[in-house]
């Protein structure tokens, strides 16, 4: 099962150094200083959030059913080992692409907008005013409404315009064929129901949480192509507002961040915004992890860097602590750069 | 004041359906009135059209969120905006929105749970309506299948004089259903109607096995030579998922409906079955309320529901066009201990009782028991209820002389597969009526050709195909046809 692929991954990449509960964190999207960090440091982008809902006794179940294939044996603390098998199948690539950290959930937003628009233009399309939304939140339905007459749908035109802007980005689109297809059975048009995850799964010979995943994966590569080519699908654009999560700094980072390009130092930072240096601190590592172009130089010199590097690798962690007693003369902060860096180039 | 204009003007229709007139007639002359429809046959019509007669809102209590929610959709369908839903779903804003403006709607939903809080309480006791609704009325009586203490105390809302007809609405009530609703609505001398239970075309039948996995033999082979549409009934969702499976591989175009369903999904299956897309619902009984579809043709129970109410009201659902329908009641030894498993489950027991008065002792929050998990929230709704009105003594017999009513319950649905005397005619003195004339291919009991009520499947009727992406986007998009 994919979920179960997903899991081994995540699982093995925190390289035994988290309990496993930091990947239901990490699933969920769950907005700790701890969970974030994990996913700059372990290069777990593509994850985080990817199931918002997921119940922790699924998730459980889950992890049960690895213990009971001895894929991985938890201990009694709550951190896990992975046996020789479990490696080896963690070792075999997920095949699918996700972007949880640009949608973290929100992608099942667009796509509730857009089944209730093309709901409506399809029912418009057969003269039908009156249709059972399939979209019950009243806010989506409200956004809808406006949606709709901002661009004057009495006239009959839209319906022309979407199709094109869809049929064109799907077309470009890396999604497999029959994906598209689920995407399209999940929406609703004039007798024309929607399928659900069981009729989806049976057809696909496929079990229903997988269907959900690869769903998710198309949705999260679709709006990164209507991202992408912005000026040519300006109506899903329009539908995609607020759906990209595109502030990764926390506010008060962001505030530190401006302080530092004007050229201040950190000490300066922390005198003027009045908070401690370990605060100021920790802002410029989650600077580090979230701007590609960001240079770690004034803090850490490219030699200590590969002294970190060349420790990470021969001892085979990215635990802070034993890192710290491998190099006691550098700081714990010099160390936590130089990994939120270094995950960033993997 | 024309009734018949009236309702060619708001709905649209040319004639009333059996019982909507009287009742109609005597909630404008202002009197309360008890009404026994089964769903599907105009139940809300009965103070929809109301709405439209009066100048001041009507107020329908619903206990039943999903029903509440079916209802709003169907008068915002027929072009109603006025009308609003108060309930859990609301968020403070929308709630203090409602409220403020609540004079100007023509219809008010609500739940009992929402119109005790005492900001509803007064704003509704403080404004003139016209008429007050009870749906699904038999939930307050305390032997309903479905109590809700905070239903029992819609009273406490009701002004003593001066106040507007009351219209209690229910599908199915018993005479001691009956009795209760009138007393705890405190109604004055209300007009009954009652629609006659019997349906005579649908057909009953009972099946017997002595094996639980040769039902399910059954059912598949029934399903794969017969016509639907259908319904199977399950009690659990594990047996709905199973069954639909089963029937999806032998190339029948089924779906399994349960409330752990994406509410995405269940709206889908319901559009489908309409449609006729789909042949066959394998669902719990969470299957049914706002379900409009004429032409089911059977209705199986693969297991016996938990009262003869529930039986009658799932097997309803078949044949409203009319037409002739059957309804299939499966029965293995040792069914009726799971069905009073289920009847009883949600009752407190005793330990219940005892852990709610310890907390309470020691001065401690009750809502504790809930949230650590002790107790579900129907046992902690009941339990606050009545503990704060009696002993821990009398709450423990009184539930169990509600188990034991309900135990009597299961026991007549077994009446019906291990006794002899006429089927239908058990089930319709269940409800205080009689038959009035016996009928042909009456119920198993009777005797019964089950071939002259079924038809043939036609195998070609499998499960649509699906089309590529693109000619999908461009059926739904483009194609006017």
């Amino acid at each position: 099962m994919l979920i179960q692929q997903i899991l081994l991954k995540i699982l093995h990449t925190f390289q035994q150094e988290r309990t496993v509960s930091a990947a239901y964190h990490l699933l969920k999207g769950k907005r700790s200083g701890q969970t974030i960090h994990d996913v700059g440091l372990f290069n777990l982008y593509s994850y985080f959030g990817l199931l918002p809902k997921l119940a922790r006794h699924k998730f459980d179940e889950q992890i049960d059913l690895m213990f009971a294939k001895s894929i991985i044996i938890i201990e009694e603390n709550g951190f896990y080992t992975m046996t020789e098998q479990g490696k080896q199948l963690a070792s075999k690539p997920v095949r699918l692409s996700f972007d949880g950290w640009h949608y973290r959930g929100n992608e099942h937003l667009f796509f509730g907008r857009l089944s209730l628009i093309i709901q409506s233009l399809s029912h418009q399309l057969h003269q039908k005013k009156a249709f059972i939304p399939i979209e019950k939140n009243e806010q989506v339905q409200q956004w809808v409404r406006q949606f709709l007459v901002r661009h004057q749908y009495q006239k009959g035109m839209l319906q022309q315009a979407i199709y094109s802007e869809m049929s064109a980005s799907l077309s470009e689109s890396a999604i497999e064929e029959n994906m598209k297809d689920i995407l399209m059975y999940r929406l609703t048009g004039y007798n024309e129901p929607g399928f659900t995850w069981q009729q989806l799964a049976f057809g696909y010979n496929m079990q229903e949480m997988d269907v959900q995943l690869h769903y998710i994966s198309a949705l999260h590569t679709w709006l990164n192509e209507l991202y992408r080519e912005k000026t040519q699908y300006p109506l899903l654009n329009e539908i995609m507002q607020n759906i990209r999560v595109e502030v990764v700094l926390t506010a008060s980072a962001n505030a530190t961040a401006q302080l530092y390009r004007t050229g201040r130092t950190l000490e300066e930072i922390s005198h003027i915004r009045r908070l401690k240096m370990s605060t100021i601190e920790d802002h410029i590592v989650e600077l580090a992890m979230n701007e590609p172009n960001f240079s770690i130089e004034p803090f850490v010199s490219n030699k200590e860097q590969q002294q970190i590097l060349g420790a990470v690798e021969a001892y085979d962690t990215k635990r802070l602590k034993t890192l710290k007693e491998l190099l006691p003369q550098l700081s714990y902060f010099q160390l936590r750069l130089t990994l939120a860096k270094g995950a960033t180039h993997i | 004041m024309n009734l018949q204009s009236a309702l060619k003007q708001h709905f649209g229709y040319d004639a009333f359906r059996p019982g909507q007139e009287e009742i109609i007639k005597n909630i404008v002359a202002g009197r309360d009135v008890v009404a026994i429809l089964p769903t599907g046959m105009g139940k809300s019509l009965c103070y929809q059209l109301p709405g439209y007669l009066f100048q001041k809102p009507v107020l329908i209590v619903s206990p039943l969120l999903s029903l509440m929610q079916d209802q709003v959709d169907q008068l915002k369908q027929m072009g109603e905006k006025r009308v609003v839903a108060l309930n859990s779903f609301l968020t403070p804003d929308q709630k203090r929105y409602a409220l403020h403006f609540l004079e100007e709607y023509r219809f008010i939903f609500v739940s009992p749970e929402m119109l005790l809080q005492p900001q509803v309480k007064a704003r509704i006791q403080a404004m003139e309506l016209s008429l007050i609704v009870a749906d699904e009325a038999h939930c307050i009586s305390q032997w309903g299948f479905d109590f809700r203490p905070d239903y029992l105390r819609i009273g406490e809302i009701l002004p003593e004089s001066n106040r507007p007809p009351i219209l209690a609405l229910s599908a199915t009530a018993t005479d001691t259903v009956l009795a209760d609703i009138q007393s705890y609505l405190k109604m004055n001398e209300p007009f009954h109607y009652m629609h006659a239970v019997n349906r005579d075309n649908i057909h009953l039948v009972k099946k017997l096995f002595s094996e639980r996995e040769e039902k399910i033999e059954w059912i598949i082979e029934h399903v794969k030579n017969t016509a639907g549409p259908g319904i199977i009934y399950t009690q659990s969702r594990s047996k709905a998922e199973a069954i639909s499976l089963q029937l999806l591989q032998q190339n029948i175009s089924a779906a399994a409906y349960h409330a752990g369903k994406e509410p995405q999904d269940r709206q889908f299956i319901q559009q489908q079955f309409l449609a006729g897309q789909l042949e066959w619902i394998v669902a719990t009984n969470a299957f049914g309320m706002g379900v409009h579809k004429e032409n089911v043709r059977q209705v199986i129970h693969e297991t016996m529901p938990a009262t003869l109410s529930n039986y009658m009201q799932e097997i309803g659902r078949a044949g409203r066009d009319g037409k002739k329908a059957v309804a299939f009641l499966l029965y293995c030894d040792g069914d009726e201990q799971f069905a009073k498993f289920i009847a009883s489950e949600d009752l407190p027991k005793n330990i219940h009782v005892d852990r709610f008065t310890e907390v309470m002792a020691a001065g401690e929050q009750p809502q504790s028991l809930l949230a650590n998990g002790e107790m579900s929230e129907v046992v902690f709704r009941v339990l606050s209820y009545w503990l704060a009105r009696e002993s821990a003594e009398e709450v423990k017999n009184r539930m169990l002389n509600l188990q034991i009513k309900k135990f009597e319950e299961v026991q007549l649905v077994l009446k019906l597969i291990e006794g002899a005397e006429c089927m239908r005619k058990q089930v319709v003195q269940y409800f205080g009526q009689q038959l009035t004339k016996p009928q042909e291919n009456c119920c198993s009991n009777c005797g019964i050709d089950v071939s002259e009520l079924v038809e043939e499947r036609d195998p070609s009727k499998t499960m649509i195909k699906m089309t590529n992406w693109q000619h999908r986007l461009k059926k739904i998009l483009l194609i006017n046809s």
